[in-house]
């Protein structure tokens, strides 16, 4: 049943393949037998790819950003109108955000109007809602970092949310703000939640997975009878 | 099927043109973004007001004191620039830095011995900034000097 593969493989390709097994690995990747799909089946690897972005332009920014009171907003600023295409990276990363959410919540809808989180994806499916999770988590940390009078208030009314929580929310709210009102501290917290833990639990959670999409395959859309 | 493997051949060049395309959509930015401020300084020259020329003695190299703020990258400090401002006729003005070209540390000019002295390595500028003695390697910086509305003034970079 296996087409012969013509994916012009020179000397080095083998070499590497002799010693890593690289064929294998990209086949299992690229080349796995997918049902008959349409163009809502590509919903997860656009959030894929724009997830790409928000790390390579998210890395891009700390290069110049600052997190402190002092700073943040002016090296905002200084990446804005100073840098040649510091427009265009921060752009990309705020534009990115808000196409990340909406890509994440079209790929859920998907899923669900497939059925395609039943057995035997209820793991993967597990994973996917952890990182939308996650997303709205990068989201609203990620709001607060440039420090203007927006992110201020939004990031004040968003964590006065968990205030209505019952017996914890005032506590809640203190873990939110690292302390009773938003400040440095809270600006320094937001940023390595979004830099270092967000990034980290993500690469985990996406890796598990696309793992799991390559190993079982993925639902074939419904059919009448089904 | 000689048709198919063509077909496979383009979608696979055709990706990989299109992902090429993208990578370089974030390598060209991002290139520009980070070498950006090694770009060569913009910095404007601009007179600044030293003082009344009465303080420089015919002869005697006298030191003035003006304050700039200087900005980089976001930060914006003052800075304080030192001027050794010279004369030999009260109306021509020279200036000259009190940096010394070696390792930077500052000179002071010494009247009885005629010499811009640097306490760090016992160097020797004379009067007009050459290298007496000791080891820095050019003569100290120049400023430019004019004399407006009964003003010193002196040209620096902002």
């Amino acid at each position: 049943m296996h087409e012969p593969i013509d994916h012009e493989v020179g000397a080095p390709a083998s070499w590497l393949d002799e010693r890593t097994g690289s064929r294998g690995i990209f086949e299992a990747i690229f080349l796995r037998k997918i049902p008959k799909v349409n163009w809502a089946f590509t919903l997860g690897s656009a959030t894929l790819f724009v997830m790409v972005n928000q790390f390579v332009t998210g890395i891009l920014l700390t290069v110049y950003y600052v997190p402190s009171v002092q700073d943040a907003y002016e090296t905002v600023t200084y990446i804005d109108g100073s840098l040649p295409m510091g427009w265009l990276v921060r752009g990309l990363h705020h534009w990115g955000a808000t196409a990340m959410v909406a890509l994440v919540i079209l790929h859920m809808l998907r899923v669900i109007f497939h059925g395609a989180y039943k057995y035997p994806r209820e793991v993967t499916w597990v994973t996917g809602v952890l990182l939308l999770l996650l997303t709205f988590a990068f989201g609203f940390t990620g709001y607060l970092l440039p420090w203007d009078q927006k992110a201020y208030w939004a990031t004040t009314v968003g964590t006065r949310i968990l205030e209505v929580v019952p017996f914890v929310g005032d506590w809640l709210l203190r873990v939110a703000r690292g302390g009773d009102e938003l400040s440095a501290v809270t600006l320094s917290r937001f940023f390595g939640i979004h830099v270092w833990i967000l990034p980290a639990l993500m690469l985990l959670l996406v890796s598990i997975h696309l793992f799991l999409v390559i190993r079982i395959g993925i639902s074939a859309p419904p059919k009448k009878e089904d | 099927m000689a048709d198919s493997i063509s077909r496979r051949k383009f979608m696979a060049r055709a990706t990989l043109a299109i992902g090429g395309a993208i990578v370089a959509g974030w390598a060209v930015p991002a290139a520009a973004y980070i070498l950006g401020p090694a770009r060569s300084s913009d910095r404007q020259r601009e007179w600044r007001p030293l003082g009344s020329p009465d303080k420089v003695e015919i002869g005697t190299p006298t030191l003035f004191k003006t304050r700039v703020e200087r900005t980089t990258g976001w930060v914006t400090q003052e800075e304080e620039v030192s001027v050794y401002v010279f004369t030999e006729d009260g109306r021509d003005f020279q200036g000259l830095s009190n940096i010394c070209t070696h390792l930077g540390c500052r000179v002071r000019w010494v009247d009885d011995q005629d010499v811009f002295f640097c306490p760090c390595h016992n160097a020797a500028f004379a009067k007009d900034g050459r290298v007496d003695s000791g080891p820095p390697p050019r003569p100290l910086d120049t400023f430019d000097i004019r004399l407006e509305e009964g003003q010193l003034q002196v040209n620096l970079e902002v």
